[in-house]
């Protein structure tokens, strides 16, 4: 009798766990870790022909630019050196495509340079950050914008 | 019923083997307060592909070459110039599209519509073929605004029904534009 009563009710815990399961296969699935290169704080502009594209043909990875409204360009949120940044990137793919025995056509990196530029940034920066990619060798650009005004 | 009970009994003498599942749980709910807290959901972008060759001039110009006889002309006739010009704030403040001042002052929805108006009156005429628009943009323009001007050419339908993809733009000095 007495060892009836000191029985301690145990809560089953198995459904407790199924679902603790369920919810870290829901972030896992969902977890983008590309996300950290993107800089949230810059107000693209908007644009309503603006389509998402697909880049996953390529196994090269883009270069992505976020270019402030003073011009600074940040990469994985830290302001680099636009000029020996890129020119770094461009040489480190070269070595890349040379490693894997990819010609160069006429001296263009198949690469796209995805610019995600604030809307307030004056052209004539955002102008000169292309065109130090054009002198590297880049040639195929992909201008980021917002298919719609975004709620913040 | 007899039976049964005999049955029951054997089950509860064999005893189950039950695991802690706390220890488990523990270690699951750190992986989800990690997921929890590192989640941070992208918004979903657009983008405008385009493909920029430095710029290079079209035509060498021979010394005796007429007037007419480049392929550069044949290019010339294809594409549609339009000319932005920019105040201190970096708004439009005049734009042109060829010799003709279409808009004056800001780029506000009523002149979006004005500029579409316009470019689709210019792209229904059949004698000519424009495929290319070229933009000389001011350097001080905004960029915000520049895009909302890519947008509207973006949307022209050419003659084959496709939109509009050829879309190329030059910098402008300041100096020169505010003439």
């Amino acid at each position: 009798m007495s060892e009836h009563n000191s029985d301690r009710a145990e809560p089953n815990l198995t459904p407790l766990l199924d679902l603790v399961f369920q919810l870290i296969t829901f972030f896992m699935l969902v977890i983008n870790f590309k996300g950290a290169s993107l800089d949230l704080s810059l107000k693209l502009p908007v644009l309503g022909s603006a389509r998402p594209l697909d880049q996953r043909q390529s196994k090269l990875e883009p270069l992505l630019l976020n270019i402030d409204s003073e011009g600074g360009v940040h990469v994985y949120g830290r302001k680099v050196e636009f000029e020996q940044h890129i020119s770094n990137e461009a040489r480190i793919l070269k070595d890349q495509l040379r490693l894997n025995q990819t010609p160069i056509e006429n001296g263009e990196l198949p690469v796209p340079v995805i610019v995600r530029a604030d809307r307030g940034a004056p052209f004539h920066l955002v102008n000169h950050v292309l065109k130090v990619c054009q002198e590297n060798g880049y040639r195929q650009f992909s201008l980021n914008a917002m298919s719609r005004e975004e709620k913040r | 019923m007899l039976h049964s009970q005999r049955r029951r009994k054997r089950k509860r003498d064999q005893g189950s083997v039950e695991m802690n599942l706390a220890a488990m749980l523990d270690m699951a709910f750190q992986l989800l307060s990690f997921f929890i807290l590192t989640f941070r959901p992208t918004p979903i972008e657009g983008q405008l592909a385009l493909n920029l060759p430095p710029p290079v001039p079209l035509t060498q110009v021979e010394p005796n070459q007429k007037s007419g006889d480049g392929i550069g002309d044949v290019l010339a006739l294809e594409t549609l110039h339009l000319h932005v010009t920019a105040n201190d704030q970096g708004d439009v403040r005049e734009l042109k599209v060829e010799a003709n001042s279409i808009i004056q002052g800001g780029f506000d929805e009523g002149n979006v519509q004005r500029l579409d108006k316009k470019l689709q009156s210019l792209f229904a005429i059949q004698q000519i073929p424009y495929d290319r628009i070229q933009i000389a943009v001011d350097g001080r323009l905004r960029y915000g605004e520049l895009m909302k001007i890519i947008d509207v050419c973006h949307r022209q339908r050419l003659p084959d029904g496709s939109n509009m993809q050829k879309i190329s733009f030059t910098e402008v000095d300041s100096g020169t534009s505010a003439k």
